[in-house]
């Protein structure tokens, strides 16, 4: 189709052709390239939902850093608390690129963030109220997390594979602090057994959710088809929940945790867990922003952007000076 | 301020990072982020990609400094064959190599043939 006209000289259909013809040999799509409106749309969608729940994913576990038990995990957490902002960093820079071209910015991400318009993962809107929750927070939350993002590293949006790339490097660390405070706390006094139990019981509805609804029957719509059409994902929620109760339900049981649904047991004839589902009513509620937490941390990001708003002037200001 | 909320953040402009991680390895690429300056960018680089990543120099770019390919360009790239360039160009000699030799012997059964 190339052969005698330069890309410029295609019609929008053919465009369009050659796209999905790229996508199709699995190269990977620029930031620069021709890419259809719909692709794009989906692309900010999911980049910069992505990357605000990197950001108000960090919130839960903050709240544990002045409280941790020792120097070293104080550290631990810290840490991860650090490269949590990090991702967002670089998933939310993902996200500018691809809005540029509608005259859209960073601004306007947290201003919809701020107005709920922008929704993150319904797990960010969970409370965290005691060390247990911190440690099921970085091993399950975050093992979960792990899953879908390893299923995006091929995805065709060359920059948010890059991105990927670099995230899941970080999360190989935050798995190992997760399994580490979980270990401690199986390990530990009755009471310190029994704190870990009540947190996997808080949030074992909230990791069912965190891989949303199987199809559009629990809460009306899903974007997973487009997404597989355009390669930026290459399973479905279903098959990412399956993978996370093989790879976690003997892992539970085996430091002695029940798993908080009695319904739960593996069909060896047709090779699936059986569960009990969540409430999908109860999570179109949180991720629209009406959970336990989401006004208080939605609030504690916005007065935190307020507040540095004189530093980001003050830099402005730094950069006349010198020109 | 107004210009910052509705603008292209007109004092946060776009740098790319590259780094090296070893004295004679290559220069890479690294990602992009925002900084105000020059000052700044380096600043951001190091938080946020080398909290653990080793890197021994760290070189960030305007983004505008950058002249890329346009997509036509980069379409035009791939059309090239360059095997001329390249030993693999020429993976048939052998076999054309082997058609002579086999000639050459056949032709001499032939007369060994007439001999007899
Ligand atoms: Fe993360
Ligand atoms: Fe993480």
């Amino acid at each position: 189709m190339l052969d005698h006209l330069t890309f410029d000289q295609l019609s929008e259909e053919q465009k369009y052709d050659h796209f999905m013809d790229r996508i199709n040999r699995d190269e990977k799509i620029e930031a620069d390239d021709w890419m259809p409106d719909d692709y794009r749309i989906a692309l900010i969608r999911l980049i910069s939902m992505h990357g605000i729940s990197e950001i108000m994913g960090a919130l839960p576990e903050k709240e544990w850093v002045p409280k941790a038990p020792t120097l070293h995990r104080k550290l631990a957490i810290m840490a991860k608390v650090q490269d949590e902002m990090g991702h967002g960093q670089l998933l939310l820079r993902v996200a500018e690129d691809l809005m540029k071209p509608l005259g859209k910015n960073r601004d306007n991400i947290m201003s919809d963030l701020f107005t709920k318009r922008l929704k993150f993962h319904n797990v960010f809107h969970m409370a965290s109220p005691t060390w247990g929750d911190a440690a099921i927070i970085a091993w399950l939350v975050d093992g979960a997390a792990i899953m879908s993002q390893t299923m995006m590293l091929d995805t065709s949006y060359g920059p948010y594979g890059r991105a990927l790339k670099r995230i899941c490097q970080e999360e190989s660390f935050h798995a190992k602090h997760g399994e580490s405070l979980v270990l401690s706390l199986a390990e530990g006094t009755d009471r310190q057994k029994q704190m870990l139990q009540d947190a996997l019981n808080r949030w074992w509805d909230a990791l069912l959710m965190f891989f949303g609804p199987k199809s559009k029957q629990e809460t009306g719509h899903t974007n997973v088809d487009k997404n597989i059409k355009y390669k930026l994902r290459t399973k479905t929620n279903e098959q990412l929940r399956q993978e996370f109760f093989t790879k976690y339900i003997p892992k539970i049981e085996l430091i002695g945790l029940k798993v908080p649904d009695k319904t739960v047991r593996f069909d060896e004839e047709s090779n699936t867990w059986h569960y009990q589902d969540p409430d999908w009513n109860e999570f179109k509620q949180i991720v629209s922003g009406n959970g336990p937490k989401s006004d208080d941390r939605i609030r504690l990001r916005q007065s935190s952007y307020e507040n540095t708003e004189w530093v980001r002037e003050a830099l402005g200001h730094v950069k006349t000076a010198v020109v | 301020m107004d210009e910052q909320k509705n603008g292209l953040n007109p004092f946060y402009e776009e740098f790319e990072v590259f780094s090296k991680k070893k004295e004679d390895g290559p220069l890479q690429y690294q990602f992009s982020l925002l900084a105000p300056n020059e000052e700044m960018a380096i600043v951001l680089a190091k938080e946020n990609f080398f909290r653990r990543e080793k890197a021994v120099d760290i070189w960030v770019v305007r983004r505008n400094a950058i002249r890329k390919l346009s997509q036509s360009e980069k379409e035009s790239l791939k059309k090239l064959d360059k095997h001329y360039r390249e030993t693999k160009g020429y993976a048939d000699l052998n076999q054309r190599w082997r058609n002579f030799k086999e000639k050459q012997d056949n032709g001499t059964d032939e007369k060994k043939v007439e001999k007899a």
